[in-house]
């Protein structure tokens, strides 16, 4: 009870962003399931007349549907150099092709021969034979295909909040992120009942049909047509500049300081698109100007776009340096001052079992590497400065490592299934769960300061973008454990909160 | 008329379907192909609507090369009935009629008034079938809608592929009346294939009995069962020789001391009686009474059968009657010739009658 109480106070705190997402998620499954039908359903009547090529076009597809869709999604950002709604109707639409294109075939290929041969006898032309007998005799078929296709793309639409292109799966994104019940099921609910919804329309369309008149069917197009294309009649002002970020409370709260300082400084129209899954994704949409700013830390700056290591003992400032030099050379890129906060990376275990076995440094795991289990992200299992360094410097190899997504290990070492995790420093976590911080005693870990990362070509072409710089130097530590706290546990504006910290530490007077 | 000269099939698998088949089919004639499986009649069939192509041979249909007919328009000329029945099942009764109307382009209100008429035609009241789909029917009204939906755009030729080999005997017994009096009302060119030598018996005015491939035999119901070319097409026929059904003219005596020329009358002794007169042209003239020719009108043709033509012996008291052709005196019938047939035709090894 107390889980539905929390699903729909939310979904009164968040009724606009609800509708918004709802509305992202029909267009983009119906535009998908539209591609898929208006590719599948021609191939299929094109291979039930060339038999012969038929089975290795149907192997191709079902060889599409085998990829997992998150993978689709990703490589479609490179294939397409684009991130949302694009790359994602796209792959949706590709994963929707085969029972599409299979039950086509199927459905024609199944009319009985006899009939068929009835109709060419008394004189119709192929042409004439498919759309009168064989495509109404084929239409339940057909049909019943783009009814699992369906719903397979209202489904896996949910990922697509992964690359940027919305939908309810934000939601649910969000709730895996914050370990938070109530959003995954306010994304997940409207989900499924929306599944359900057109699952009952196109079934109705079918039987109103009756396999006789294609009027329904046609009808029930031209109605996906045109809410698939609704957008282009809508006029939306093209924003100056996108300011990207990470999934998370931290990156969304500075993405919105930049967008505040900006549009309060200058004349420029900011949006933020934030919830980027990994470093590699942000990056690769600031590379193919999706976003045109995006804040990044200097110790991952430096130890996974640069792939180089700080010397031990370098200051912030240092790092910084060394990073700021790294991305002109290698990309071209501009970084502005860093933030003062240090959302560095550390290991974290429960207190209590922290005391229990004496544990304070990261070297003191040294005995227990056989019988306690690691929880890391999939990024810090891959990073040099994450698990392959603690490897390196402190010659540690556990036995038990578990990897898992950012949102879920706070809660597997909250309840015992893994022992420690990999943590940011500055997350709400740390103060939710009771987590103790182990010492990075031998300084494996760079400062990971925020700071505006941006291409050359951005700077020059709208240099007021300098003023970023004040924000150089600002933001504590607690600070910002305080404002992630705000967003992950109160459930805050990201907008609102970093709009408060610029009113409350003097930025608009 | 339907030519077909030295067709042969052979399919891509190397099977030799039809092998130097040719015959004519008549206008306003029934032909039944018949044999057994395999035996090609069905491959026959098909190419007369280009549903196969000979290898070799070319079909005529009234003097036209069927290569040079357009396909479709050849097949709108011809209807074509399934032993499947084939209805489409999407579309109403009123639609499966209307399919080749709607393609030969014609109006609305013809083409409505065309299928209520077909439907009135096989018994099939218009205001309760035209909506149904065909799945509400039954096998029997499926197949009368085949039918009609064959001759709906008024074909000169209806080809028929073991169309009642999937009813009951009833109703296949009840559909092949309704064909046969179609076709005396219709007149169409009808070319029906068939395994059950009951139906080609009962339908056709012409059988041709294939085997192989080939023609073994062409000819009339009558020639088949009683003149069978060899052993396989009496195998075929089986028991089912009715001597009451043979024409007379097969036992008539055309040399009967029963009958004389007129100028021969004086030299004739009295009996035996009756005595038939014709004169030098053969026209019947009547019989003799006494020393006086008398009219007489009990007589018979020589293409009635043996089972009619003993009812007229029923209606006089006469031992012989003239067999009459045109007018002419062609012979006599007498119940010695009777007994003389029936005694030949069970002299055959092997054959019973019925």
């Amino acid at each position: 009870m107390g889980t539905i109480q929390a699903v729909a106070d939310l979904f009164q705190n968040r009724q606009n962003m609800f509708w918004t997402l709802l509305w992202e998620h029909i267009h983009m499954s119906l535009l998908a399931l539209l591609c898929a039908i208006f590719i599948s359903v021609p191939l299929g009547i094109y291979l039930s007349r060339k038999k012969r090529i038929a089975e290795p076009i149907i192997g191709a597809a079902a060889v599409l549907q085998t990829i997992p869709s998150l993978a689709l999604l990703g490589f479609m950002i490179l294939l397409l150099n684009e991130i949302g709604t694009l790359p994602a109707v796209v792959a949706l639409s590709v994963y929707a092709l085969l029972p599409i294109l299979r039950n086509t075939y199927t459905g024609i290929n199944e009319v009985d021969p006899a009939i068929k041969e009835a109709a060419t006898g008394m004189g119709m032309s192929s042409f004439r034979r498919l759309r009168k007998v064989e495509l109404p005799m084929a239409i339940p078929v057909i049909m019943a295909g783009i009814r699992t296709s369906m719903v397979l793309i209202v489904g896996t639409a949910t990922l697509a909040a992964l690359i940027s292109a919305g939908g309810l799966g934000d939601f649910i994104m969000t709730g895996i992120d914050r370990a938070d019940n109530a959003y995954i099921l306010l994304g997940a609910i409207p989900a499924a009942l929306l599944a359900l919804f057109f699952d009952f329309v196109l079934r109705i369309t079918e039987k109103t049909s009756q396999g006789k008149a294609l009027t329904p069917v046609a009808s029930v197009l031209i109605a996906a047509l045109l809410v698939a294309a609704a957008p282009l009649f809508t006029f939306s002002q093209k924003p100056d500049l996108v300011i990207g970020g990470k999934l998370g409370a931290e990156p969304e709260i500075i993405a919105n300081m930049y967008k505040h300082v900006i549009e309060e400084e200058t004349n420029l129209q900011v949006v933020v698109e934030s919830g980027f899954g990994s470093t590699d994704a942000a990056f690769n949409a600031l590379s193919v100007d999706e976003i045109d700013i995006y804040p990044e830390f200097t110790g991952t700056a430096m130890a996974a776009l640069l792939e180089e290591t700080p010397e031990s003992g370098s200051t912030e400032e240092e790092v910084y340096q060394q990073a700021k030099k790294g991305m002109a050379e290698e990309y071209g890129m501009v970084y502005l001052e860093p933030m003062q906060f240090n959302n560095t990376y550390a290991i974290a275990m429960r207190e209590q079992q922290a005391d229990e076995l004496g544990i304070e440094t990261i070297s003191d795991l040294e005995p227990y590497t056989d019988e306690l289990t690691a929880g890391f992200t999939f990024e810090f299992a891959d990073r040099e400065d994450g698990y392959p360094g603690i490897q390196d410097v402190y010659g540690l190899t556990f036995e038990n490592v578990e990897t898992m997504d950012s949102g879920l290990r706070t809660r597997a070492v909250e309840t015992g299934q893994v022992d420690f995790i990999d943590a940011y420093f500055t997350d709400a976590d740390m103060v939710e769960y009771n987590l103790r911080v182990l010492e990075d005693d031998k300084n494996l870990f760079p400062p990971y300061q925020g700071a505006p990362l941006m291409k050359q070509e951005t700077m020059e072409a709208y240099p007021q973008l300098e003023i970023l710089n004040q924000l150089g130097g600002e933001i504590s530590n607690e600070e910002m454990q305080q404002m992630n706290y705000m967003v992950d546990y109160n459930d805050a504006d990201p907008s609102k909160v970093a709009r408060e910290y610029l009113t409350d530490n003097g930025f608009f007077d | 008329m339907i030519t077909f000269e030295n067709i042969s099939k052979e399919f891509q698998d190397g099977t030799k379907a039809v092998q130097d088949f040719s015959t004519t089919i008549e206008k306003g004639e029934l032909f039944v192909l018949i044999g057994p499986s395999g035996c090609g009649k069905t491959t026959t069939l098909k190419m007369i609507n280009r549903l196969i192509e000979p290898t070799q041979g070319t079909i005529h249909i009234e003097g036209r090369n069927l290569k040079n007919w357009n396909k479709q328009e050849l097949r709108w000329n011809i209807g074509y009935v399934l032993q499947q029945i084939a209805l489409f099942p999407t579309m109403t009764i009123e639609e499966n009629v209307a399919v080749v109307p709607e393609m030969r382009r014609w109006g609305r209100k013809q083409t409505a008034e065309r299928v209520e008429e077909l439907l009135r035609m096989v018994e099939l009241d218009p205001a309760v079938y035209k909506k149904r789909k065909p799945a509400e029917l039954s096998g029997g009204e499926q197949q009368r809608v085949g039918v009609v939906r064959a001759l709906a755009a008024d074909p000169d030729i209806l080809i028929m592929d073991e169309p009642f080999s999937a009813l009951d005997p009833l109703t296949r017994e009840q559909l092949q009346q309704d064909i046969k009096q179609l076709q005396s009302r219709i007149q169409k060119t009808i070319v029906f294939v068939t395994h059950d030598m009951d139906e080609a018996l009962a339908l056709g005015d012409r059988i041709c009995m294939m085997e192989g491939g080939s023609i073994v035999q062409v000819g009339t119901p009558h020639e088949l069962t009683n003149h069978p070319a060899n052993d396989f097409v009496r195998d075929f026929i089986g028991d089912r020789i009715n001597e009451w059904d043979t024409p007379v003219r097969e036992m008539m005596d055309p040399q009967s001391d029963y009958i004389a020329n007129i100028e021969e009358l004086p030299n004739l002794p009295l009996y035996p009686a009756p005595l038939y007169i014709f004169d030098n042209d053969s026209s019947f003239l009547g019989r003799r009474q006494g020393r006086e020719i008398i009219e007489h009108d009990v007589s018979i043709t020589p293409d009635m059968l043996l089972k009619k033509a003993v009812q007229y012996f029923e209606k006089t008291d006469m031992d012989a009657l003239p067999v009459l052709e045109n007018g002419r005196l062609i012979g006599v019938l007498s119940y010695k010739d009777i007994v003389w047939y029936m005694k030949n035709i069970h002299a055959q090894p092997g054959k019973e009658s019925v």
